[in-house]
């Protein structure tokens, strides 16, 4: 057990350093002070005190950019590896394949949790500036969003496991940006269509990972309150369920991966 | 030698093809042009496009449809974030909206309780449902009241912005600042640019004298001069028959003649 947290502190060192390092978080950090600055200096008509505007502005910046670091940490897990070949020397340590898929997507997972993190903290940055306040409904949001996060990553790693990485970049991004805002309408657009078409949406709907479960963005942009402590509790449920069996396939995968 | 002699005479034969392609091209296009603008005037080519800006350049025509997703977030931003698609499907009876999409007055029915009775009713219970219903709907319905109504302005504006000829959009957002708000100066100040923006609009003029009138308690002279001014110039745009008047115009037209007769009978009075 010490073995494997060791194995897995290394791991998640490499991932971290790795993201950091890309400075790709920085890169979309300038992006949205590009975006945020004029929109917060202007004054539409003429008036001032609008404010939520903003909130939700940035907060779908947020959404954005965790989506596409985490989409990144989740392919560079194993596809560079492979490519370079780094990954015999890397089994040739005393360490099994599903430890090394586990250790790297826990290392991805904390990289991904620590640039959501520093987005959120400027966030919370622009809102205190502008003298806003927050309520009990952040942190719920926060944790949400790190669920989403987790799956998000577990999607990404699956996929660069059995694609290439530009068709695993796009699958995914269109798989959980289409249910991030089309997901809850799936039954809706499913009636009406041709038989065949409407049970291939109707799978989608019932297969496909519900981003838009953690989405808590009107909740906090109108002040609504959280969400029930069991609706909070089945969806975390529903993201550590989905994770897993992201990541069994993954497993599996890669254990039938000749190498 | 010979080749390279070949070659060049192939390469000017295809530059000779070329050119005289480009001409007929321009020519075409010249001819179609001016034809069909003498036969259909400036809308005949619809592609085309009219006003002046980034936005005008990068969206195009699809400047309408996004003014219009700007006028529907600011209704969502009003009814405290729910969207209120009439085609959603999520509570449907218990939306509070007729037939014609007009809001009741009771809004404070529970999203989630809704949904419950709208699962006994539907047959089959969907997890997926249940979850998005609860976490995206709020318990209770509010409005957007007084001043906090300037959450609606920056939607608004960004309309106008990606569309600068929807008339609805600036008469909303004169609403929001003159009714909701209460700020006459901004309100009349957004009808001059949306005035500015579309000069025959005989709708925003009469909306321009709404706002002057303010209930009878604001300028009545000149909001009757402004009503007036609406009413010419939606028969203007007729040619003085009232029956051939736009659906926008009628209304114009209508509700200032209304005013006047109002304003008058309260001159009478006095």
């Amino acid at each position: 057990m010490k073995t494997f947290a060791l194995q897995v502190r290394a791991l998640v060192k490499l991932s971290f350093l790795e993201l950091w390092r890309r400075n790709d978080v920085f890169a979309l950090v300038l992006l949205g002070l590009a975006l945020m600055v004029p929109l917060a200096m202007a004054s539409p008509f003429g008036s001032a005190g609008a404010s939520r505007y903003l909130d939700e502005v940035a907060l779908l910046l947020v959404w954005g950019f965790s989506l596409f670091v985490s989409l990144g940490a989740g392919q560079r897990l194993f596809a560079p590896e492979f490519e370079a070949r780094t990954i015999y020397p890397l089994l040739a340590k005393p360490i099994s394949r599903g430890r090394l898929l586990v250790g790297k997507y826990v290392g991805a997972l904390a990289a991904s949790w620590s640039a959501l993190a520093f987005f959120y903290v400027l966030f919370a940055a622009s809102v205190l500036l502008r003298g806003g306040s927050f309520s009990s409904e952040l942190c719920q949001a926060v944790a949400l969003h790190f669920a989403f996060a987790a799956l998000a990553v577990a999607l990404s790693l699956l996929g660069s496991l059995v694609m290439s990485a530009s068709a695993n970049y796009a699958l995914c991004s269109i798989a959980l940006i289409g249910m991030f805002f089309f997901g809850r309408n799936l039954p809706e657009y499913s009636e009406g269509l041709p038989a065949a078409l409407s049970w291939l949406v109707k799978a989608v709907y019932a297969f496909a990972p519900h981003a838009e479960f953690f989405d808590m963005r009107q909740r906090l942009v109108h002040g609504w309150g959280g969400v029930d402590g069991l609706v909070f509790a089945v969806v975390m449920l529903y993201a550590f369920a989905y994770v897993t069996a992201l990541l069994s396939l993954a497993a599996l995968v890669l254990r039938r991966r000749r190498l | 030698m010979k080749g390279e002699r070949t070659a060049e005479a192939r390469t000017a034969q295809i530059a000779e093809l070329f050119g005289a392609s480009a001409l007929f091209v321009a020519v075409l296009t010249l001819f179609l042009s001016v034809s069909l603008r003498q036969l259909h005037g400036r809308d005949a080519f619809p592609q085309v496009v009219r006003g002046d800006g980034a936005l005008a350049v990068a969206f195009g025509d699809a400047r309408e449809v996004l003014g219009r997703a700007m006028v529907q977030k600011a209704d969502s931003y009003f009814h405290g974030g729910i969207d209120m698609d009439c085609h959603e499907a999520h509570g449907d009876e218990h939306r509070h909206h007729d037939e014609n999409c007009e809001h009741h007055d009771h809004h404070d029915g529970d999203e989630a309780e809704a949904q419950d009775e709208h699962e006994e009713h539907g047959g089959s219970f969907d997890p997926w449902r249940w979850i998005n219903s609860r976490v995206r709907a709020p318990r209770v319905h509010r409005h957007l009241e007084g001043e906090k109504s300037v959450e609606l302005i920056p939607w608004l504006w960004a309309s106008v912005k990606a569309d600068p000829h929807n008339i609805d959009a600036w008469t909303t957002a004169a609403y929001v600042a003159g009714d909701m708000m209460k700020d006459r100066e901004l309100a009349l100040r957004i009808l001059s640019e949306g005035e500015a923006r579309n000069p025959g609009s005989a709708l925003l003029r009469y909306y321009k004298g709404r706002v002057l009138y303010a209930r009878g308690k604001g300028d009545v002279t000149a909001a009757k001069s402004t009503f007036a001014t609406a009413r010419d110039i939606a028969l203007l745009k007729c040619g003085g028959r009232p029956d051939r008047l736009s659906e926008e115009d009628r209304r114009a037209y209508d509700f200032s003649t209304n005013f006047i007769a109002g304003i008058e009978r309260r001159e009478a009075g006095k």
